[in-house]
């Protein structure tokens, strides 16, 4: 035989599951309401104007008592915020900079390199331009000494 | 000195027969430490490191030491409103684990906690001012030619206007936009609380300087009276004996109850310019002097709907598709809630892998 007990979740969930079917539709029925949306608007015009006033009293109460206000204290961490900025500039201007002077470097290795090629090429040509002229030197040379030995 | 040895009262609860009573006593005990005792579950636990801070904001890259095996990274930005560890709520339930582990560069762009001093902080100077240098820090770090911007909820909003406005001088791959509000012709609720005849917004402002987490979600909440405030107990009562389901609850409770200020300035911009003027998908929005066209859009994109969604309205992300220049543009819908469509286990099994897909898709 099973024994007979409460369950408090149950009980809650099924009350829950009930009144939420009943009330839904009419709950949000009154959401959409303009006059929802007007009171809404009342309520927060309400709850602005007392942290307006809260705002200024304690605004006065911090000044009377020579204690920083928000302000105050906002207008320094702005100023640091600002330095932030201006390092964070910095920083990209430097990164900019150093990829500008690293493609320079680049760009002057290449035209060296290729400098380099012109050059080897240019010893290239003049060695084989002298070979050239130092060989008819070599068989006047040749010829002059067979001259001399008659 | 008086002092009580309760062992005997334990000892005889203990022995009492195993009936429903004693569970329902049982049950009640676990209702009270979930709701009072037990510690908050620690959130966003894929490992990390800052690679660039602004101000308050910080950018992170998830996993830096895994392998990626994708070319394109993915920038995520958040909302000014709650914090973006939903991305990343549990391992497990992580959306940016889940990225980095299939071999994904994440990078996320976290607005961090606005100061009184930030009140005077507008949308714009976000969107001009932080994306596209984080975007630049992030394809200098990965080394990439591109990226994949993602934006969720009024994260992917900056996203898309910010895509807009740099289309052409960065090298945006892919955009992927989550519930993304684009169209504010019919907000629901929201377009008659905000209604400018009722809704006194520049006296909240100038009094409040930055709007409280509080003030946000007692509008949030009320979209959904009963379900938000009883609901969400009844709940977790009826489900106290599974444990997943208890982390899960209080996961989501941590994360909707640890909201930030929204930045003065940039509340006014953004219910004034979108909410009270719709100007964005009437190409009316104006962005530190230029006039933000979304037909500029080339990008691959992937918007993504959800069909349960009360906060941000199927009909409010739908019209983009029409608007951008895209060829390569899908538009998602999926069953889900405005935060189910990215947490939980369907979201993990269903979710998850599609974006992943396109991704990948996309950034061959």
């Amino acid at each position: 035989m099973s024994q007979s007990s409460f369950d408090v979740f149950a009980l809650w969930k099924e009350i829950y599951n009930r009144t939420e079917s009943v009330w839904q539709d009419a709950i949000q029925e009154t959401l959409e309401k303009k006059s929802f949306a007007e009171s809404l608007g009342q309520i927060q015009s309400q709850y602005v104007q007392y942290q307006e006033l809260v705002n200024k009293m304690t605004e006065s109460y911090l000044k009377q008592a020579n204690i920083p206000t928000r302000d105050e204290i906002a207008n320094v961490a702005s100023l640091i915020v600002n330095v932030d900025s201006k390092i964070d500039q910095l920083e990209d201007e430097f990164d900019e900079e150093r990829e500008r002077i690293f493609k320079e470097i680049d760009a002057l290795k290449k035209s060296v390199a290729s400098l380099e090629k012109k050059l080897d090429k240019v010893i290239d040509l003049l060695n084989k331009s002298l070979e050239t002229t130092e060989e008819p030197q070599t068989s006047v040379a040749a010829a002059a000494n067979k001259a001399v030995s008659k | 000195m008086v002092t009580l040895d309760t062992t005997p009262i334990q000892e005889w609860i203990e022995s009492l027969p195993k009936n429903q009573a004693f569970e329902t006593l049982e049950k009640l005990k676990r209702f009270n430490e979930v709701l009072f005792t037990d510690p908050e579950p620690e959130v966003g636990q894929t490992p990390k490191e800052v690679i660039w801070t602004k101000n308050k904001a910080k950018l992170y890259r998830y996993q830096p030491y895994k392998e990626k095996t994708n070319k394109v990274p993915i920038l995520i930005i958040y909302a000014l409103i709650n914090r973006p560890y939903i991305l990343d709520l549990y391992p497990g339930n992580s959306f940016i684990e889940y990225l980095t582990d299939c071999g994904h560069d994440v990078y996320l762009l976290d607005w961090g906690t606005a100061g009184y001093e930030d009140r005077h902080l507008k949308l714009e100077d976000y969107i001009v001012d932080y994306i596209p240098r984080a975007a630049k820090k992030v394809l200098k770090t990965s080394g990439a030619k591109e990226i994949t911007m993602f934006g969720y909820c009024m994260g992917g909003t900056m996203t898309a206007i910010f895509t807009a406005l740099y289309q052409k001088k960065l090298p945006i791959r892919n955009l992927i936009l989550l519930t993304s509000p684009i169209d504010f012709e019919d907000a629901g609720l929201y377009t008659k609380w905000l209604d400018k005849r009722y809704f006194k917004l520049d006296n909240i402002v100038e009094t409040l300087g930055n709007v409280p987490s509080d003030f946000i979600d007692f509008g949030n909440k009320l979209l959904n009276p009963l379900s938000n405030t009883v609901g969400v107990y009844v709940n977790i009562a009826s489900n106290i004996d599974n444990e997943d389901k208890v982390l899960n609850w209080k996961l989501m409770q941590k994360w909707l109850n640890d909201g930030v200020p929204f930045p003065g300035e940039a509340y006014r911009q953004w219910i004034r310019d979108f909410y009270q003027e719709n100007k964005l998908i009437n190409d009316e929005l104006v962005i530190r002097g230029e006039r933000v066209l979304l037909s500029n859009i080339t990008a691959n994109l992937l918007n993504i709907v959800a069909t349960r969604d009360n906060i941000v309205l199927p009909q409010q992300i739908e019209p983009l598709n029409d608007k951008v220049s895209s060829k390569n543009k899908t538009l998602h819908v999926v069953n889900a809630g405005h935060v189910s469509v990215i947490t939980g286990k369907r979201a993990v099994a269903e979710r998850y892998p599609y974006i992943e897909q396109w991704i990948t898709e996309n950034s061959k």
